[in-house]
């Protein structure tokens, strides 16, 4: 496709201008954050500051323990993420490859669930891990985010295993594995990248969560993860906007992080099912 | 024989699509156990005059007071107009930023992957820390918002973004906005890399140009990616917790109260959990309708 | 002994019903072939054969043995598939040995067994690669290679040449067909190109909408059809197709009376193959008027158009690449000049006419 150079122009200015304006926030961010606590409290404000403070990383890790909340939030989503693959993965594969009576429920069901709100599950969630002892303890959010991991997952992973040929286990059960071994020893392998970019699609779903966390987590500082971490230091802080904004970059950080080298794979997996 | 086999020889042709439902027990189970019986719990809950839920002890008697008081509630019809108009303001603004965004970053140009990858960047965004930077901006007396305006002139004194409720509602959306348009992008841009480029060469052949081609060609085979990542966002407005109440709490004067945060509310703040599992049910029965709606539609979507 | 006893299988979906009372017999040896147009059941007879589809009714016995709810691995038979179905996360080493290394052949025996292989099959400089390397081709030799490692009782084939160009899939035919001649094996294939039927089968099965048409080798099934869709299906062009009126054993065909067997009274669809008219005078001859002609150098085939009295069945189903319509084709050897337009004078000779009943379809002797 030819383009005129003034289209080019166009388009690249565009793009720039485009990109400037909707990151913008997050550059304001991390200007905020290097900004001198007084300098914030004068206005122009200044868009780059005089004497950045990189020094607030240090004094935030030293002062919170952001940490420990980072901690927190990648031990919730490793175990709700291992839960979730472990149910998903077996029930995607069986819902691609067999026509199980109440299969088609259990489709509306799973899509249902993946709308429901987090505000509706978590009145007798509270109720029950209050029954059972389980509030204040990481266990209550690993099993409240699988709530919210499991519906995706599983469309997301039938999905992914609809586009594996019928044709490998067959030819796998004909060389002596049982259903069972095919899908172990053939197909597993097979789907690596896809389980992958599902796993890493349900940690992110887990990280995400404030709901749950602000309910279950708020008396047990000790395990309190990173989004509930910030919103207290929020809640406090009304004025000191360049620690709070320092701690929320390091919060972000590991997502952001994720995003940037593993886009190609999430993204994947979040239009995989849906392009025809 | 074949290693690793149970007694059970599922391999037979009789006994093949044993395993189908072998493999759906562990997440019917968990899945009975975790999301079916909470929601019955739920369900439960709305009939009985129940402040915090201990369902450790015997239930209360049946009531349908909680539906009655809902229904006849200002607050609750207030919910659902604040929902109901986030959900289209948000829901506009995300579609056009999105494919906007989406068809800008489709050109062929140096660096479009780099593009690519910056436009949708909102979206790895924590949702808290998104509230942290947008409470920031619009803070009353030093924010970044108030002075560009008064600088602008728009206005001749600052604006309390969060003690205004019409100005709280923006300040929302804006953060809403922000954090929905990369689906919408992402959704949109793989849609638009699916239309083959025969299409458009045979378009210009015939002499048509910019605009036309995105009428006749683009628009027509992007409506079904763009209708159901319309719905997702719709949905995803609805049930949202986290951007809301961290950034004003439903507040100033409940401006923007959603469902969602009615319900938390209630069950949280006044602890009538009795009251707010009847929103809850009312939210549920909605979800159903939609995912009904979604199932017809694109069936593919499982 | 490693024949096969498929003894009324049936399949049914509830009320659907894709495969009906399916009988047959195989030799030990003997290169079967499954031909029909799609969704005639044969796909799914192969399948039930391997023991990936449970049949409704019916049994199966490989060699000496009932297998009908036997698992496909106790089976003792091997697949080849249209898709190749090779493992991606495996070398074609790996692909070939798996089958022995599931049943817990010891690992000097594998290799041993798959250098061989590999050898006959002349992938051996490909051992070490991953199926993604390798051409359309190569991997359908490493699909047969896998099949043959496991020496099984029986090969059977979904398709296997389906997904090949066609001057591959004319080598891979003969390949196939040599591996036959060189190891013996009973061997069930299935197809939709009644031109591998033909070449490569001892005999043939043709099916249509789950039933059996006709089990012949492919001399008798070509001369003898058994009834109207054995006959336009088998042969390329398939056979022309006339509508006549008997009438005290003779027929108007061409304006000329034809003998018809004793059998035939009232409307009856004559058959000739394009094959049987000549050019020139002959036994029974008649004037035509081509309406095109294709011509292959010493071959011709010339389109020409059927009496009034005899305008073919419209209701005779043909497969897309028949283009003819309702006009006939004559395959002429060594004719002289044939131009549009110019009548020409064509013979046939009337033993080799077909007469089938148009109510039935079946053929009438």
């Amino acid at each position: 496709m030819r383009q005129s150079p003034l289209a080019r122009l166009f388009i690249y200015a565009s793009v720039i201008l485009t990109c400037a304006v909707l990151l913008f926030p997050i550059y304001w961010l991390v200007v905020t954050a290097l900004s001198q606590p007084d300098q914030l409290r004068q206005l122009p404000p200044k868009f780059w500051p005089d004497e950045p403070r990189w020094s607030v990383f240090g004094k935030i890790l030293e002062e919170r323990p952001i940490l420990l909340w980072l901690g927190n939030s990648a031990l919730a989503a490793l175990g709700a993420v291992t839960i979730s693959m472990v149910v998903s993965v077996l029930a995607g594969y069986s819902l691609s490859r067999f026509r199980v009576r109440g299969g088609q429920s259990l489709g509306l069901f799973i899509l249902t669930a993946k709308m429901l709100p987090a505000t509706l599950l978590v009145i007798p969630l509270f109720g029950i891990f209050r029954m059972t002892g389980l509030i204040g303890s990481l266990w209550s959010i690993i099993l409240a985010h699988a709530t919210l991991i499991i519906p995706f997952t599983t469309w997301m992973l039938k999905g992914y295993f609809d586009t594996i040929p019928r044709e490998l286990e067959q030819a796998a059960m004909v060389d002596g594995c049982s259903p069972w071994g095919a899908l172990v020893r053939v197909i597993l392998p097979v789907s690596a990248p896809g389980l992958a970019a599902t796993a890493l699609y349900g940690f992110v779903l887990s990280w995400s969560d404030y709901a749950y966390a602000r309910t279950f987590l708020t008396n047990a500082q000790g395990n309190w993860t990173a989004n509930l971490g910030i919103t207290t230091m929020k809640g406090e802080y009304i004025s000191n906007w360049a620690d709070i904004s320092a701690a929320a970059i390091l919060v972000a950080l590991p997502i952001l992080a994720i995003y940037l080298f593993l886009e190609r794979y999430l993204v994947g997996g979040l239009t995989a099912g849906s392009e025809k | 024989m074949a290693g690793g086999r149970f007694s059970l020889d599922l391999a037979r042709p009789s006994r093949q699509h044993w395993l189908g439902y072998i493999l759906l027990a562990p997440a019917v189970l968990l899945i009975a156990a975790i999301i079916i019986y909470p929601l019955f719990v739920s369900v439960d809950l709305s009939f009985q005059n129940v402040g915090i839920a201990r369902l450790d002890q015997p239930r209360r008697p049946f009531t349908t007071a909680n539906y009655e008081r809902l229904f006849t509630s200002p607050d609750f019809w207030n919910a659902c107009w604040v929902t109901l108009k986030l959900i289209v303001i948000v829901t506009s603004a995300c579609c056009l930023l999105g494919l906007g965004t989406a068809l800008l970053v489709n050109n062929r140009f140096k660096g479009r992957s780099l593009a690519r990858l910056f436009v949708a960047m909102p979206w790895a965004v924590p949702e808290v820390i998104a509230v942290v930077i947008f409470a920031w901006i619009f803070d009353s007396s030093f924010g970044l918002m108030n002075w560009i305006f008064l600088s602008l002139g728009f206005i001749d004194k600052t604006i309390n973004w969060f003690s205004d409720p019409t100005a709280a509602f923006a300040v929302v959306a804006t953060t809403m906005v922000w954090k929905g348009y990369p689906f919408v992008s992402i959704m949109c841009l793989a849609g638009l890399q699916s239309i083959p480029d025969d299409y458009y060469a045979a378009a210009r052949v015939d002499g048509a140009n910019a605009w036309q081609r995105l009428i006749h060609i683009t628009r027509p085979n992007l409506r079904p990616v763009l209708g159901v990542t319309t719905i997702l966002v719709m949905l995803w407005i609805f049930r949202d917790f986290s951007i809301i109440y961290v950034l004003t709490g439903g507040g100033p004067l409940k401006a923007t109260q959603t469902l969602s945060i009615m319900t938390y509310e209630q069950a949280f703040g006044f602890f009538r959990m009795g009251y707010a599992s009847a929103i809850g049910v009312v939210t549920l029965i909605i979800c159903v309708i939609a995912a009904k709606l979604m199932m017809s539609r694109a069936p593919e979507n499982l | 002994m490693a024949e096969i006893v498929i003894d009324r299988v049936r399949k049914s979906y509830g009320p659907l019903t894709v495969l009906k009372d399916f009988s047959l017999e195989v030799a030990d040896g003997e290169f079967v072939v499954l031909v029909g147009p799609s969704g005639c059941g044969k796909s799914t007879m192969l399948k039930i054969l391997a023991g990936l589809e449970e049949a409704t009714s019916g049994t199966i016995r490989i060699g000496s043995r009932e297998v009908t709810d036997l698992a496909p691995g106790d089976r003792d038979i091997a697949m080849v598939f249209q898709n190749y179905a090779l493992y991606p996360h495996l070398t074609v080493a790996a692909n070939m040995g798996f089958g022995l290394k599931m049943r817990g052949t010891p690992a000097e025996t594998i290799a041993k067994r798959v250098q061989e292989a590999a050898r006959i099959l002349d992938v051996e400089h490909l051992l070490e690669r991953r199926p993604r390397q390798l051409s359309g081709g190569q991997r359908q030799r490493v699909a047969l290679g896998r099949a043959i490692v496991r020496e099984p009782q029986a090969f059977l084939m979904d398709e296997p040449l389906s997904n090949l160009d066609a001057k591959l899939r004319v080598h891979m035919r003969a390949e196939i067909g040599a591996l036959h001649q060189r190891l013996g094996v009973t061997t069930i294939y299935v197809t939709h190109d009644q031109i591998e039927a033909m070449t490569m089968a001892n005999r043939i099965v043709i099916m249509r909408d789950g039933e059996i048409q006709q089990i012949a080798d492919p001399e008798t099934m070509f001369e003898r059809p058994a009834n109207l869709f054995v006959a336009g299906f088998i042969g390329s062009p398939g056979m022309n197709l006339l509508t006549a009126e008997a009438r005290g054993g003779h027929a108007q065909l061409f304006g000329s009376a034809v003998p018809v067997p004793v059998g035939a009274d009232g409307p009856v669809t004559i058959g000739l193959r394009p094959e049987h008219i000549a050019a020139g005078p002959g036994a029974m001859s008649f004037e035509a008027r081509p309406v095109l002609v294709e011509s292959l150098g010493s071959e011709k085939y010339v389109y020409f158009e059927a009496p009034e009295a005899n305008r073919p069945p419209r209701t005779i189903a043909r497969s897309d690449e028949d283009r003819r319509g309702e006009r006939l084709i004559a395959r002429l050897m060594n004719a002289g000049p044939v131009t549009v337009g110019q009548p020409v004078t064509l013979s046939f000779d009337p033993a080799k006419l077909h007469v089938f009943d148009p109510a039935t379809g079946a053929a009438i002797r």
